[in-house]
């Protein structure tokens, strides 16, 4: 098992190393920097990006937009989900809802957002249409596969609504969400982008990501997607810790 | 308080499972309910318990009893410890001091306090019956009704929870009702056995067990030829 471990973790590293190569080779082939920029005025852009002195403030306005859009979504799905289980009705009016989440393009719901919300909520609110229908579902899953005999032994004891929602529904929704909360996480930072990306408030990285794309210069969109990547990784082991407190000893 | 069922009947459809059943319970001590499998023992703890209707008869005694449970599985929830499975239950029944007082209490008096923030995936089958049993023991109530407890344990545990709900019951007086195939359950923890026929399901015949009076081996021998004699029948 350790020795697979191992292994498979040479094999990632090889398969970066070979990707970094092939974009080494290629730039040098191509040798124009707006198609394609070297590695080393790709690190040059990013330390003059890191270097900036708004780089931070770009950096936490993007996170927190996320953060907010996350959590705003998380207590919805969490809100909505126990609300469809008990009631039909509510769970009826989801269901249309939801398909026409998961079916309209991503682009309409954006555009639509911009002409409806300021700079500023355009990109928590595309990260909420993207992320809330996995949670929704993840926590009305979570719901379903409450163990029907607990609940018979939880009625047959009396025990009140509250306590088997505190101590049973809930902690049941959270095991559920834990494993689909890094690819969550991640998904929300992406959408949050893109909607900087077209909305443009002040601070964002989606903001500059466009700023380099109009100034035609791609070593600087090469760097913000370094430092996207270096934020998404982070975000995966919040992601895993956040999971293993869920899963361990922590529901008293 | 008396606790009795009259002439209860089930059916489900055109299948009766249930014809005319009357048990007495009597108060403190442990009626077995001995019957072969299918033939609608659980589904008359279920109407005990209130959990189903009966189409008929009355059920008298339990209406507005607490009642503890114990069932095939230990139905403990995974992400709560000993302690907290047991307060779960608790909870409605007593304030925080009280419900810490009760449940280190029960544990103490079965030597198990050391387990008490133990999660149940870190528990043997047995432990978990164990810790089950005690949750039943622990709650407030007067009645403790168990549908086959022992049935998912292999020989080795099932010695070691029979001889726990054993010792909990002499150190705690409750009117428990034994739901079982099992004829040696019956004889080891029935002070009346009551034997049921197959479907439709009437009571047989109702013994009393000497054998749990007199501790002596003999009468449990003969006991359980009386027993065969009548399951045969």
């Amino acid at each position: 098992m350790k020795n697979s471990i191992l292994k498979d973790k040479e094999f990632s590293l090889l398969s970066k190393l070979i990707l970094i190569g092939l974009w080494a080779f290629l730039s040098h082939v191509i040798d124009r920097e707006v198609i394609l920029p070297s590695i080393k005025s790709t690190i040059m852009s990013l330390i003059d990006i890191i270097k900036d002195p708004y780089f931070l403030n770009v950096i936490f306005h993007s996170l927190l937009r996320g953060l907010l859009g996350f959590l705003f979504s998380l207590v919805l799905a969490i809100g909505l989900g126990i609300l469809s289980f008990f009631s039909k009705f509510i769970y009826s009016l989801m269901v249309p809802v939801l398909n026409f989440l998961s079916s309209i393009p991503t682009m309409a719901i954006i555009i639509l957002a911009l002409i409806w919300l300021n700079h500023e909520l355009v990109p928590m609110f595309v990260g909420f249409i993207m992320v809330f229908p996995i949670l929704y579902e993840s926590v009305l899953k979570g719901i379903l596969n409450v163990d029907k005999k607990i609940m018979e032994m939880a009625k047959l004891y009396k025990v009140d609504r509250v306590n088997i929602v505190k101590d049973i529904y809930i902690p049941s929704i959270f095991i559920n969400l834990s494993s689909v909360l890094t690819s969550a996480i991640n998904i929300n930072l992406k959408m949050v982008i893109a909607g900087e990306v077209l909305s443009q408030p002040k601070f964002g990285i989606g903001s500059n990501l466009q700023m380099e794309k109009m100034y035609l210069n791609t070593s600087g969109v090469f760097a913000w997607i370094i430092i996207i990547l270096v934020i998404s990784k982070i975000l995966g082991y919040v992601g895993i810790v956040l999971r293993k407190i869920i899963k361990e000893e922590k529901w008293k | 308080m008396k606790y009795y069922i009259r002439n209860i009947y089930k059916s489900y459809g055109s299948l009766r499972v249930l014809d005319n059943i009357s048990i007495d319970f009597k108060k403190n001590k442990t009626t077995c309910i001995l019957g072969p499998s299918g033939c609608g023992k659980t589904t008359l703890l279920n109407i005990i318990a209130g959990i189903i209707e009966k189409d008929a008869g009355e059920v008298l005694g339990f209406e507005n009893e607490d009642i503890s449970f114990v069932f095939q599985e230990d139905r403990l929830i995974e992400w709560k410890n000993v302690r907290d499975n047991m307060a779960f239950v608790l909870k409605k029944k007593m304030n925080k001091k009280e419900i810490e007082v009760t449940i280190d209490r029960f544990l103490s008096l079965v030597n198990l306090k050391e387990y008490k923030y133990y999660y149940p995936r870190n528990l043997s089958g047995g432990m978990r019956q164990r810790i089950s049993i005690l949750r039943a023991f622990a709650y407030p109530s007067n009645i403790l009704i168990m549908d086959e407890p022992f049935k998912s344990l292999d020989i080795s545990n099932k010695k070691i929870v029979l001889d726990f709900f054993k010792e909990l019951r002499s150190l705690e007086k409750r009117t428990c009702i034994l739901v079982t195939h099992d004829m040696d359950e019956a004889l080891d923890l029935g002070d009346t056995i009551v034997i049921l026929s197959d479907k439709p399901t009437r009571v047989k015949r109702v013994i009393e067990n000497p054998y749990m009076e007199s501790g002596v081996e003999e009468d449990k021998i003969k006991l359980r030829k009386e027993i065969e004699a009548e399951l045969m029948g």
